[in-house]
């Protein structure tokens, strides 16, 4: 995955992006991406609208994984204060 | 944060982060952008599953007694 999609979550301090990024599972991505968009088995290349459905799908996920870490954080953050 | 701790809280994240996909997210990947009802719908998944991981983990911490 290359900075662009991560360029989703502005104001995140660039190691929080980083460990974000490294606790996202990539093979659940891969796999979702995949299952989601590709149902045509009768070409070996990708075909145009696969490879469209694939790029919006990956970063739809990495976006979405940004915010949920965001929201992660800060119920963590509120746990660690309670009790 | 001993490597067990560490472990279990990126399993919750990863299994809250496709939970909250599945429900939210429209699988016809139209745009690669968030929009406003997906955005709103993450954040409120997201709480209620946090309501819910603390609930069974105090019912769990009790002997499995549920609480009243």
């Amino acid at each position: 995955m290359d900075k662009n999609m991560l360029a989703g979550l502005e104001g995140l301090p660039e190691e929080d992006k980083a460990r974000m990024s490294s606790m996202i599972d990539h093979l659940q991505l891969r796999d979702r991406c995949f299952n989601d968009c590709v149902d045509n088995f009768t070409r070996k290349a990708l075909q145009k609208q696969e490879e469209t459905c694939v790029m919006r799908c990956a970063e739809k996920f990495l976006k979405h994984s940004m915010r949920v870490g965001l929201r992660f954080a800060e119920l963590n953050s509120q746990a660690a204060t309670q009790d | 944060m001993a490597e067990t701790e560490m472990e279990y809280r990126v399993e919750l994240f990863n299994r809250l982060a496709q939970t909250c996909f599945n429900k939210c997210v429209d699988k016809r990947y139209k745009e690669s952008e968030l929009n406003m009802g997906e955005n709103s719908c993450i954040d409120r998944c997201v709480s209620k599953y946090w309501q819910v991981n603390s609930m069974i983990g105090q019912m769990l911490s009790a002997g499995g007694r549920p609480p009243m």
